[in-house]
């Protein structure tokens, strides 16, 4: 069977398993949609009444059963508080959360890479001393923190880019880049921050090794040697790391959506959580984890291709 | 797959090239830019909210986020002025039988719903039907319970006839979930949750659920030259700086819910101006009554003694707050003057709490609700005050499913810190407090729950006031709960909006007759 077959088959039992600890973690964190739906002027009759038309006085395992069976048939249920099919929910909101974790991927490598080879080059030098010493501060500073301080500076104070909110890439690619600037910045320069130290101490350690003295002894010049060899080497745990990152984004980026008033997955789930809208949650972290085996996957493809060495046969 | 040719490295230069050119191109086409709201024309009106609504379905949902929207929608029966005073809105006039069961509506004529029908009274029927049908699944149906029978009398004239008497009834229909859906889209299942149609001032023209709405003029609203606004778009901002920038920068002509601790850059502005409106919100220290020490009424007494309720309320809640010293807002009709029977005395609680056998020390669980950094600041000066008089409070802080269930719902707390919402009936407020099964903090008083009964069924206003005076004067008495007192709401706008209008109690905006 090829590869890419196998390795898909074998995401369905990993979604299984998301799915099913998720369902149980739903169980025992304490409140119902019912009793939160009323809040404090909640009734006992109300809350009972809620409960039982909301079909949660049903067993647990009934419940369970319904929502796998429903899964494997691609439904993913409808959303009590919502009223809306949260495949529909879920759709909606995907796009966003792509293209800012997508775009503050792209600047996290466009910078990363550049200055973390320069930085590697030039090991110790005042240039190098800087690239660490800017890539600690990015690594400290929140990223809530600095999406504020974008939008004060670059929205507020130079009305630059929008404050708040998302145009769809379909409906006007200009204001879609406008919209993702400043996220993905805030986003992107603590990823930068972490892969640049990254890039520059697998540049480092490919540099010091006996194939680049002797390509440089043969009379190769040192940017093709950094190009053809170094690179190619110093890429594969670079991008191991940038795709699970990438993962990680997909998986909500929660604050900064807050922050920049994205409707993306990341607040639709911290939503359904809230609310105990337990569907809309289970719904989520079911797309979440495909995305991420198919993040995983499509990076263990792209192994091959940077590094002749791995084959999949 | 095996591996192939280095070329995809040179590619992958290549490729990087071309993007980085392309953030850039984006970067630099970005520049000249101007949000929208900067230049956004005098029709067009931009409200910075903290939340969007879960659905535009008024009869689906107990949200004040989405009345807060549903409002421009939607209208009801009645309506509240700046008082708390019901008016005639979709009603013009009612009259309600001497034994109260039986209240006729006579309809405004000529009201049409976005699309196109004409309101009469067979859509009050189907309206009201609609809600109490199980299978709307309304978290609100309790409150039309009493409803026996609507009937249509004549296009404009609907009876309601109720199987007990319920003087909150007409408060009831006021509320956001008496919004008044046409009976056509009722009886083919019209999906109102994203598609409303009512006879509201507004309507829809795009919704990006966690983002903003964007309302149109209903040209064909009843209210004659209103609204005034063409466009009204609400953005869902959580973040309070971004809420006070984009007022600050001009892209939000009016931001909601403005902290305490903003307004003193807001006021030194001229362009801003700070909409001041005393909430119908109580704030409350809750007293568990079921827990052993806390059944002695010396023990409650003795918390009040402790509680320097003032300095507690204007700390926490801002320097505007108003104390009182009854389970009642202070804009209620219903309030009454109560003296303060306990006033802040840490040796006159260590003297009762001996009293009750607890002069050696009491320990007892303070539990404080997440999402209210107000509620939690409170709980940390409760905490130090308690402490003064030999009352240790351990302080938790829960989120706030965990609250409602545990702490709410199932009692499992000594102490807890909370706002109770504004409520247009006294009703709404008290019922339940004097059965201990009924009432989060647990409070057993017959006389209580006889007096609260009684003003349920009563429709004298002179009368009603008298019951629930007596009934709040023995709960003050009783030291049921802590009241801390009514803080103040603040909203924000550009200095030149007029007519932002927020609503008595019930917290929803009226953009009908604001201008910029």
């Amino acid at each position: 069977m090829p590869l890419v077959i196998r390795r898909l088959l074998a995401v369905a039992p990993t979604v299984l398993v998301v799915a099913t600890v998720t369902f149980i973690a739903l169980q025992v964190i304490p409140g119902d949609i019912a009793q939160i739906m009323l809040g404090t002027d909640a009734r006992p009759e109300d809350v009972a009444r809620l409960r039982q038309e909301f079909g949660l006085d049903r067993p647990v395992i009934v419940r369970y059963a319904e929502w796998l069976g429903n899964l494997v048939r691609g439904n993913l249920g409808t959303s009590i508080s919502y009223h809306e099919p949260v495949a529909h929910l879920i759709a909606q909101r995907l796009p966003v959360t792509i293209s800012v974790a997508f775009s503050a991927m792209l600047i996290a490598i466009v910078i990363s890479l550049p200055l973390g080879v320069i930085a590697a080059r030039q090991a110790w030098s005042p240039v190098d001393l800087t690239v660490l010493a800017g890539s600690q501060l990015g690594l400290a500073v929140p990223t809530f923190w600095m999406g504020i301080l974008l939008l004060l500076g670059f929205a507020a104070a130079l009305p630059i880019f929008p404050l708040q909110g998302y145009v769809a890439l379909a409906s006007n690619p200009l204001e879609w880049g406008r919209h993702l600037v400043l996220p993905a910045v805030a986003l992107g320069a603590e990823r930068t921050a972490a892969l640049v130290r990254l890039v520059r101490a697998s540049v480092l350690d490919e540099l010091n090794r006996d194939y680049v003295r002797t390509a440089r002894g043969k009379g190769l010049a040192g940017a093709f040697v950094l190009r053809r060899h170094v690179l190619r080497n110093a890429l594969v745990p670079v991008l191991t790391v940038a795709s699970l990152q990438l993962g990680y984004l997909l998986g909500g980026t929660i604050i900064i959506e807050q922050v920049f008033g994205l409707p993306g997955l990341g607040r639709l789930l911290l939503q359904g959580i809230y609310s105990r809208d337990l569907v809309v949650v289970q719904g989520a972290v079911v797309v979440i984890a495909v995305m991420f085996a198919l993040l995983n996957l499509s990076v263990d493809l792209l192994y091959a291709r940077v590094d002749p060495r791995i084959t999949y046969d | 797959m095996k591996g192939r040719t280095p070329r995809a490295l040179t590619l992958g230069w290549k490729w990087q090239r071309i993007l980085l050119f392309l953030v850039s191109a984006a970067l630099i086409a970005g520049a000249p830019g101007v949000p929208a709201g900067a230049q956004s024309p005098r029709d067009r009106f931009v409200f910075a909210l903290s939340g969007g609504p879960d659905t535009l379905d008024p009869q689906a949902t107990s949200a004040t986020l989405a009345f807060q929207v549903n409002k421009s929608l939607y209208d009801t029966l009645v309506e509240v002025d700046d008082e708390g005073k019901l008016m005639p809105a979709l009603a013009e006039s009612w009259t309600v039988s001497p034994d109260g069961l039986t209240w006729t509506f006579k309809l405004r004529s000529g009201v049409k719903f976005h699309h196109g029908k004409t309101l009469d009274a067979g859509d009050v029927k189907a309206t009201l039907e609609r809600i109490l049908d199980p299978a709307t699944r309304s978290p609100k149906r309790g409150d039309f319970g009493s409803i026996r029978s609507v009937d249509v009398v004549d296009p404009l004239t609907v009876r309601i006839a109720l199987g007990e008497r319920f003087a909150p009834f007409l408060a009831t229909l006021a509320q956001g979930w008496g919004a008044i859906l046409p009976a056509d889209l009722i009886a083919k299942k019209q999906d109102f949750a994203t598609k409303p149609v009512g006879t509201g001032p507004f309507t829809v023209a795009e919704w990006q659920r966690d983002s903003f709405i964007r309302l149109q003029r209903f040209d064909g609203y009843w209210r004659r030259g209103e609204p005034k606004l063409r466009e009204v778009l609400i953005r869902f901002v959580p973040e309070s700086a971004v809420k006070i920038a984009g007022l600050l920068s001009g892209e939000f002509d009016a931001v909601d819910a403005v902290t305490t601790l903003d307004l003193p850059r807001l006021r030194a502005n001229p362009n801003v101006k700070i909409i001041r409106s005393v909430s119908s919100l109580i704030n409350v220290v809750a007293i568990n009554s079921s827990r052993p020490a806390l059944r002695d009424v010396r023990v409650r007494r003795a918390l009040w003694y402790a509680i320097d309720r003032k300095q507690v309320l204007r700390t926490a809640y801002g320097d505007e707050s108003i104390v009182a010293n009854e389970f009642m807002d202070i804009t209620s009709p219903y309030y009454v003057e109560i003296p303060d029977p306990y006033p802040y005395n840490p040796d006159q609680a260590r003297k009762l709490l001996a009293e009750a056998g607890y002069g050696s020390g009491l320990t007892l669980d303070l539990a404080l609700p997440q999402p209210y950094p107000v509620h939690i600041e409170a709980g940390q000066l409760v905490q130090a005050m308690l402490a003064k008089a030999g009352v240790t409070a351990k302080p938790r802080v829960v989120e706030w499913g965990f609250w409602l269930s545990r702490v709410y719902g199932g009692g499992e707390y000594d102490l807890t810190i909370i706002g109770h919402t504004g409520k247009l009936d006294p009703d709404g407020r008290l019922f339940g407090f004097g059965d201990p099964a009924r009432n989060y903090v647990k409070y057993q008083n017959q006389k209580v729950e006889d007096l609260i009964l009684a003003g349920r069924i009563t429709t004298n206003l002179e009368h009603r006031k008298r019951i629930y005076a007596e009934a709040l004067k023995i709960m003050t008495q009783d030291a049921m709960l802590i009241p801390l007192g009514t803080p103040v709401n603040y909203a924000a706008t550009l200095s030149t909006v007029r007519g932002f209008r927020q609503l008595y109690a019930i917290d929803t905006y009226d953009f009908r007759s604001t201008t910029k």
